[in-house]
């Protein structure tokens, strides 16, 4: 095929008033025309500063040192402001990270998709432009929303209009940064689906970086792996995933949780990127199994295996050779005596607003954002409360903590029931509910060494503590006495989140509430994570509220899942049997929407009966969007609470006509065959 | 909430400031000492006839009763009748506020030159030398006293190089090129004071804007850099200075005041300090209540513009 961009030798450093740090080493590859190119990695290892430099783009303090960029026979670093801005947007285009931020707040799309093609005259001969524009939302699977602001659309649909925006110009070179992180299972999985649909009608060129690998398996021809600013594996995305060469490259594909629980060959990582103890030779050396002596000074480059695959790893064979796969044994230790019940929610009700006096005098009530809420834990459980972004997963937990005085319901802890609001609890209430929040950089105080973070909480409480208890944490969540004098900035994202877990765990809570602790962070890191909180659970038999969005994760740990849909239960069920029993349609949408490693043709099903939503509070949430609605039923009555083995089902479909989950590993496709048997050896 | 209904509710809050200081002025010049009627008649004027004025000018009647009557008519457009001149405050006030608002555009229109000017040089270049000496002579200019800029300009182009009039009498025989060359200086001493407020805010927010992800797509959208500055940055770079003008504004009613004062403008400032001088007690009323108006006023378009330019602020409930 043709060579579309290459890029050849990048060397880039950043500026700081430490001086320079190279933060792009030797960096290769080419990209064909028509071709989809993954740039995967931690967050770190650069992969972002090169695909802007695919736009000639770099922030003011980043050089490059050395390397070229060739576009169409054009080095685009050495390329001036003019002629770069005459080629950005019309022949390489940009879909950004956050659709959120990246769209004008203060002008309408329409202008916005409007302003890009009038810059460019790319504007299709005998069209008009307002046809040309509702054409293109059409491609992306839009009604005609030109007249609607950024903020008056949803993620998914800002996202969609950033992608018509970036095709407007049927530019050759599509750059997509992280275009699905900030987005829902559901919602991503159909941005995905969509991208591989347009390529298939346009036939652009793509650049995809992200850090996540199942996401590029849908989409990617071939896969650079990045670490450290360095290529250490090119290769295509189906050999890449089936039989990982570099080291590297192993222990990131094992460190992805998947649905269908299959053991992964080989273990997650170790460690985390340091740049401040880099070796010499190979920068992954390390964190490296498999390093040898002389890993640590001869650097690596990448040198061609087997085909089309480059890895820059001497010991690539010793590293790819079977394997003793470590299966993780999840044995069910099923005590006789049933754990004490520690936190019990019931009917509860929540909505942000108190009803104003204005409203009361009228009679109106402000509809409840959450409803019917029924949840128990049990000492050393883990239940994981899964669902979309504003389902209420984590109103649930403002309430339970006390932050958010429910409307109805009562919440005890330990079968006493616990005053509603934060103030009128008691300070033994109080520490026995810890909460760990999504953002481990936002809820640790910048300005107090790590000893002062974790004297605090056990100062309030009155608890007698020395510096060989917060040792002992620190051991606990895998750190050491080192860190109790660092600040917070010293520490990766990975670390300040253990100190997170230190801090609640000081106090010896009965309940955890895990707040999405896990979104912020990189694979590696979140098996880790997943990893230190399992031992804790066993160790120290708390109970623990998993709050995420992620089922794939949630699987891996929990003891049961809670399924929320708008504010409601839709089904609550033990985990190991959530893949096998009666599903609720809502659970099968989010189990399919779940990328597996591999390409699995996923195409959202769409509503049995569209245009039918439950006004809230009447009928089933799900109505209007849910494949398996049975006529108007759903919308106007409220499905009943259907008993499961384990768990309860809402929904107005028999228990009998429910699906149950068919794990992608059927036989329909022979490469799946063949995949599992190459990652199991 | 709707516009129209922000608007209304803006409105309301905005007749309730100006009743509010309506009754704060009446009270305050009610408490001051001395009579009206024997500052009009002077010291050696009989009981009868400082008894005749005092019922002419409703003097004898409660402070109540005068208030109200005092706002009624304000409110029909009566401003009542000066004391130290004897004529209508409506034909004493009229020309004064025409001159103060011919100043006061002037001045605002340099303003917004001389606030945006600086303030998107100083965000291109941040951290560049030009930032930085445009930073130390604003921060010069905001520690100087208004009175003392109006000197200095006063002294530098009027004594030292003679270029312009040092005094800015205009009547209305002046011709409009008089009228300019008199207005020139009082305008950008007003100007220059109002502006190194704005630019420092302008500055760092829109710096902020330059960062966001928003500017960074329209760049890699392959606009031109001037479409990136004027669509995508400044619009919403501008609304934190919004306010800073708002209050900018309340500022020039006060600095008309005092530049007036310095160049002999014959202004409503003037007109303030002599009524105030001559204790034309509804003069003051008056000019005051007009005052407090224009600043309302200012915020209320402050506001409206900063919803207009903030769309997500329209829907947000």
């Amino acid at each position: 095929m043709k060579k579309l961009i290459e890029v050849r030798n990048l060397n880039i450093a950043y500026g700081s008033a430490a001086g320079w740090t190279n933060v792009v080493q030797g960096v290769s590859f080419e990209i064909a025309r028509g071709e989809a190119f993954g740039l995967v990695g931690e967050s770190g290892c650069g992969k972002s500063t090169v695909a802007y430099r695919l736009l000639g783009y770099g922030t003011i303090n980043s050089l490059v040192q050395t390397g070229e960029v060739i576009f169409d026979g054009i080095d685009l670093l050495k390329l001036d402001a003019t002629a770069l801005t005459r080629l950005r947007g019309s022949r390489i285009a940009l879909v950004p990270q956050n659709p959120t931020t990246s769209l004008s707040p203060g002008m309408r799309v329409g202008t916005q998709i409007r302003e890009m093609i009038a810059t460019h005259r790319a504007l299709p001969p005998g069209m008009a432009m307002e046809t040309r524009i509702v054409e293109l939302f059409a491609l992306v699977g839009l009604p005609d929303v030109g007249h609607r602001y950024p903020h008056e659309l949803s993620g998914g649909q800002q996202q969609r209009v950033t992608i018509a925006m970036a095709v407007a110009c049927n530019p050759d070179l599509l750059v997509l940064d992280e275009p699905t992180t900030g987005l829902d299972v559901t919602t991503q999985r159909q941005i995905i689906q969509l991208l591989a649909d347009l390529r298939a009608r346009i036939g652009m060129a793509m650049l995809y970086v992200t850090h996540d690998l199942a996401l590029l398996a849908q989409i990617a021809d071939r896969v650079g792996v990045m670490y450290a600013g360095q290529l250490v594996e090119v290769a295509p995305c189906e050999t890449l995933l089936a039989a990982p060469a570099h080291p590297y490259s192993r222990g990131l594909i094992a460190s992805i949780p998947t649905m269908d629980g299959a053991a992964q060959p080989g273990q997650g990582l170790r460690g985390v990127l340091r740049r401040d103890q880099m070796s010499t030779g190979c920068k992954f050396e390390p964190r490296c199994d498999f390093a040898a002596a002389a890993c640590r000074t001869t650097p690596q480059a990448l040198e061609p295996v087997t085909g089309a695959r480059t890895v820059a790893c001497m010991r690539w064979r010793e590293a790819v050779a079977p394997h003793v796969p470590v299966l993780v044994k999840r044995e069910d230790k099923k005590t006789a005596e049933v754990p004490k019940r520690v936190l019990s929610v019931a009917d509860l009700a929540l909505s942000y607003t108190r009803p104003s006096l204005f409203d009361r005098l009228l009679g109106r009530s402000s509809p409840a954002v959450v409803r019917d809420i029924d949840l128990d834990l049990r000492a050393g459980e883990v239940v994981a409360l899964v669902g979309e972004s504003g389902s209420g997963k984590s109103t649930i937990a403002r309430a339970i903590s006390g932050r958010l005085p429910p409307r109805a319901g009562i919440i005890s802890l330990d079968g006493a029931a616990l005053a509603p609001a934060l103030k009128d609890r008691s300070v033994e209430e109080l520490r026995q509910i810890q909460y760990i929040f999504q953002n481990p950089d936002a809820s640790l105080n910048p300005r107090r060494r790590i000893r002062a973070i974790l004297a605090r909480p056990v100062d309030h409480f009155g608890i007698e503590v020395d510096d060989k208890a917060l040792e002992t944490v620190l051991d606990n969540v895998g750190l050491h006495a080192g860190y109790l004098d660092r600040f917070p900035e010293q520490l990766s994202g990975g670390e300040r989140q253990r100190i997170a877990i230190a801090r609640a765990l000081l106090v010896n809570p009965k309940l955890l509430i895990c707040d999405e602790i896990l979104s912020a962070l990189d694979v590696s890191v979140q098996a880790r994570i997943v990893e230190l909180l399992r031992s804790l659970k066993e160790k120290h038999a708390v109970a623990m509220l998993f709050i995420s969005h992620d089922l794939a994760v949630v699987q891996e740990f929990a003891d049961r899942v809670a399924v929320l849909y708008r504010g409601e239960l839709m089904q609550l069920a033990d985990t190991a049997t959530l893949l096998s029993e009666p599903l609720h349609p809502y659970t099968e949408m989010l189990l399919e929407a779940a990328p597996s490693l591999r390409k699995d043709h996923y195409v959202s099903r769409p509503p049995a009966v569209p245009n039918s939503k439950a006004a809230q509070g009447v009928g089933c949430p799900l109505a209007g969007r849910c494949p398996r609605q049975i006529g108007s039923l759903c919308a106007e009555t409220r499905p009943p609470l259907q008993t499961t083995g384990n768990g309860f089902v809402r929904c107005h479909l028999g228990v009998e006509a429910l699906p149950v989950h068919s794990t992608p590993t059927d036989a329909r496709d022979p490469s799946v065959q063949k995949v599992s048997s190459q990652r199991s050896l | 909430m709707s516009i129209f209904r922000l608007l209304a509710s803006r409105i309301l809050f905005s007749a309730l400031t100006l009743l509010l200081v309506s009754i704060l002025i009446f009270l305050i010049l009610e408490a001051l000492p001395g009579d009206v009627a024997t500052r009009i008649l002077g010291r050696e004027a009989t009981a009868k006839a400082l008894e005749v004025l005092r019922s002419q000018l409703h003097l004898d009647q409660p402070a109540l009763v005068r208030y109200f009557q005092w706002l009624g008519d304000f409110l029909r457009g009566d401003l009542g009748t000066s004391i130290a001149t004897g004529r209508p405050i409506a034909d004493v006030l009229g020309p004064r506020i025409v001159n103060t608002l011919l100043l006061s555009l002037f001045a605002f229109a340099l303003y917004i030159v001389l606030a945006l000017v600086p303030a998107i040089i100083q965000a291109v270049n941040r951290g560049k030398t030009i930032d930085n000496v445009i930073s130390v002579i604003t921060l010069l200019l905001l520690s100087l006293p208004d009175f003392l800029l109006a000197t200095m300009l006063l002294f530098l182009f009027a004594v030292a190089v003679p270029i312009l009039p040092a005094l800015a009498t205009i009547s209305e025989n002046s011709t409009w090129q008089e009228m300019l060359r008199a207005m020139v200086l009082p305008a950008v001493t007003l100007a220059i004071m109002m502006a190194v407020y704005a630019i420092r805010v302008l500055r760092d927010s829109l710096i902020e804007v330059l960062r966001s992800d928003y500017v960074r797509l329209a760049e890699l959208k392959g606009l031109r850099p001037r479409a990136v500055l004027f669509r995508h940055a400044l619009p919403n770079a501008i609304v934190p200075a919004l306010n800073v003008t708002a209050l900018n504004l309340g500022f020039l009613i006060g600095g008309v005041v005092i530049v007036e004062r310095v160049f002999s403008y014959p202004g409503f400032g003037t007109l303030l300090i002599d009524a105030l001088q001559l204790r034309d007690i509804p003069l003051i009323k008056a000019t005051v209540m007009i005052s407090a108006a224009v600043y309302v006023a200012a915020n209320l378009v402050a506001d409206v513009l900063a919803v207009l330019l903030q769309p997500r602020l329209r829907t947000s409930r």
